[in-house]
């Protein structure tokens, strides 16, 4: 059952040097207890999106374009007051730095205790109850004592468990993470992707899951969205986008992570950078880059969709004309 | 094996708050605990054959940035000794202190605070060898342009400022000033860390690249095993201050002996597995101001045994090349266990 609905969406910015497109004409959709892997390198208008589905982007970032239809309603056309009711209940937010989400003044508490009391009516030892329960779910030992602890008492992995606990005190439908993980060890990542992996085995909820890496996107997720350039080039479930990519970005990422290479080999990589957000090509915003392109790459893209496969790409790798 | 470039002989490095005037006349009085102590390094020795790329592998706060720093000569260890070319560096003085900082360049993880804002991308790669002498004055604007060149950067942008450039961009100007001083040895700490994927893999390219013309013996400091993997030509772990193994780096991924080296080799995301349940060791990294005794590594250990939580493992030769620090199988590590796989 789908859950998030993004048709075309365009977020802009106006700047006194031009409109800076950080997302351009970028669609997809989460359905309940699924997993989007959202990937894309700096710049790429991944967390942007984000941030655009939940009303919080900063002046001058604004939606200029497209529709975001969430349980089937229309969040672009909701109210300040609406989108308040829905963000931290309905739908939740972890960031990459959980000192985001967390007051450092506050015991976690008491901010805790403030959210629930932010979209249900309850006594404050109900909330207190609730507050704990969402910690023991996030495997945090001792929820009890811990609650009166102040968030500098906590670890880099406990802290981001503790943001995760305060996204998930309200059971919401969809939740948007935006890297979480990478600021932290290796070990202490997998202790929170098994966590969030269960929870959503457990409670069904629609998960995106923004990251730069795609060795953990695909190891959590269900489908992978590719993004470049505030493009989607190419979106699909997680074994065939990764197995036969069909845009030669996508086919370029894969391909320089070391894993992928022969040890003591130069790696594969992809020449130059991406373009700067005030001067992207016309057409295919990867073509400067690409090994395939022609003078046809220059033209307005469409996309392809094939299956449960989509990509934009006028010469898509492994697919014969 | 050919002759070693650098060492560090059984170093340790501790890290102290420095009491105020108040406190320190408080723990005079008894009125307040000693400040903690922090065991940044304990007790490492590691050599570097010339020619050689080692890699070094941790988790924050293991200490592989401290060792660096102290290889490196850039802090003075508590305790131990750290040699260059056999010779110990504390008691280098004048121009062979000055020869031996200029054979070693480090080149830190983030360029945007490594290079200087507010000059010229000439100025900052010329700067250190005019001062030094090592180029005539009139030949310095030649050697920047060969410099830019050879990492891969346009001779043309030499007049612009490094917030101008895009971050892989801004690492190869510091790989380029590095270079600038015809060093032996250069030590990278965490310096593809902070790049994006497609970027990462073209600066570590370079890295190989520059090693072989330029003969260039490198520490690889990185948290990223199958980074360091694909470089180096040895991989020493870390954990918590103490070396837990090395091993040649092609042996590593296949023959894991440390239960702690299993244990990062098990949760590194790999393309290659997907949709698995991940299961990760229990735990947190403990605080190196209070390491738990013995075995650093038996709280979170699924083998640890009594031995382990009173008697700290020696690192020994355990196979070809490596060695490890664990009391398992007479102190081989998982050498003969049967490897397990996960799902």
């Amino acid at each position: 059952m789908t859950l998030l609905e993004v048709n075309g969406l365009k977020t802009w910015f106006q700047t006194p040097w031009g409109t800076i497109k950080a997302v351009d004409g970028v669609s997809f959709t989460v359905n309940k207890g699924e997993i989007l892997g959202l990937v894309g390198e700096s710049g790429s208008g991944k967390s942007i999106t984000g941030f655009s589905i939940l009303g919080l982007l900063d002046a001058p970032g604004k939606v200029v374009d497209g529709t975001i239809r969430f349980n089937g309603e229309d969040l672009r056309a909701a109210s300040a007051a609406r989108l308040r009711a829905l963000r931290g209940d309905r739908i939740a937010m972890i960031f990459q730095d959980p000192m985001m989400t967390l007051n450092p003044v506050l015991t976690i508490g008491t901010q805790m205790v403030e959210t629930v009391f932010a979209h249900r009516k309850a006594s404050h030892a109900e909330a207190r109850a609730m507050a704990r329960d969402a910690l023991g779910r996030v495997g945090i030992p001792r929820p009890e004592e811990r609650l009166d602890a102040y968030p500098h008492e906590f670890s880099g992995g406990m802290r981001q468990r503790v943001a995760i606990a305060i996204a998930l005190l309200h059971e919401p439908d969809l939740i948007i993470a935006d890297e979480p993980t990478t600021a932290l060890d290796v070990t202490i990542q997998s202790q929170i992707l098994s966590e969030v992996q269960s929870l959503v085995a457990e409670m069904g909820m629609g998960l995106i899951w923004i990251s730069h890496d795609l060795g953990v996107v695909a190891g959590l997720a269900n489908r992978i969205a590719v993004m470049y350039a505030g493009r989607l080039v190419e979106e699909g479930p997680v074994d065939p986008v990764l197995d036969t990519p069909r845009h030669p970005y996508t086919q370029g990422l894969i391909s320089s992570t070391p894993i992928a290479n022969e040890r003591g080999r130069p790696l594969r990589q992809i020449r130059g950078t991406a373009p700067p957000p005030l001067d992207r090509p016309q057409g295919c915003p990867f073509q400067p880059r690409c090994d395939y392109a022609d003078a046809a790459c220059a033209s307005e893209l469409t996309e392809t969709v094939v299956g449960a496969r989509r990509w934009r790409c006028l010469h898509p790798l492994g697919v014969t004309a | 094996m050919s002759d070693i470039l650098a060492a560090a002989e059984n170093v340790s490095k501790k890290f102290r708050q420095n009491p105020d005037f108040a406190e320190r006349l408080a723990i005079r009085l008894g009125a307040a605990p000693e400040p903690p102590t922090v065991h940044a390094l304990d007790g490492v020795s590691l050599s570097i054959a010339r020619g050689e790329v080692v890699g070094l592998v941790g988790e924050s706060g293991c200490g592989k940035s401290t060792l660096g720093r102290v290889i490196g000569g850039l802090m003075k260890p508590t305790e131990g000794r750290v040699l260059h070319d056999g010779k110990d560096i504390a008691l280098m003085r004048g121009a062979e202190a000055r020869k031996m900082r200029l054979d070693t360049q480090i080149i830190f993880q983030d360029p945007m605070s490594a290079l200087n804002p507010r000059k010229r991308v000439a100025q900052i790669i010329g700067e250190a060898p005019r001062v030094h002498g090592l180029v005539p004055r009139a030949e310095v604007a030649e050697l920047v342009q060969r410099l830019l060149a050879t990492v891969g950067l346009d001779p043309a942008m030499a007049e612009r400022f490094s917030h101008q450039f895009s971050g892989g961009q801004r690492q190869r100007i510091s790989i380029a000033r590095s270079l600038a001083v015809n060093p032996r040895f250069l030590i990278c700490d965490e310096s593809v860390a902070a790049l994006d994927v497609s970027i990462q893999a073209q600066v570590i390219n370079l890295f190989m690249e520059l090693r072989r013309s330029f003969a260039l013996t490198l520490l690889f400091i990185s948290h990223d095993l199958s980074v360091v993997r694909h470089i180096s030509d040895r991989v020493v772990i870390m954990y918590l201050g103490r070396v837990v193994e090395v091993s040649p780096a092609g042996q590593v991924f296949e023959k894991p002996l440390h239960p702690y080296t299993a244990a990062l080799l098990e949760e590194i995301p790999r393309l290659d597995r997907r949709g698995r349940r991940f299961t990760a060791i229990k735990g947190e990294i403990p605080s190196p101001m209070n390491p738990p005794p013995g075995c650093h590594f038996h709280p979170r250990c699924p083998h640890a045994f009594d031995r382990c939580r009173i008697e700290r493992p020696a690192l020994v030769a355990a196979g070809p090349g490596q060695e490890v620090a664990c009391h398992l199988n007479m102190g081989k590590g998982l050498a003969h266990l049967p490897i397990q796989q996960g799902d």
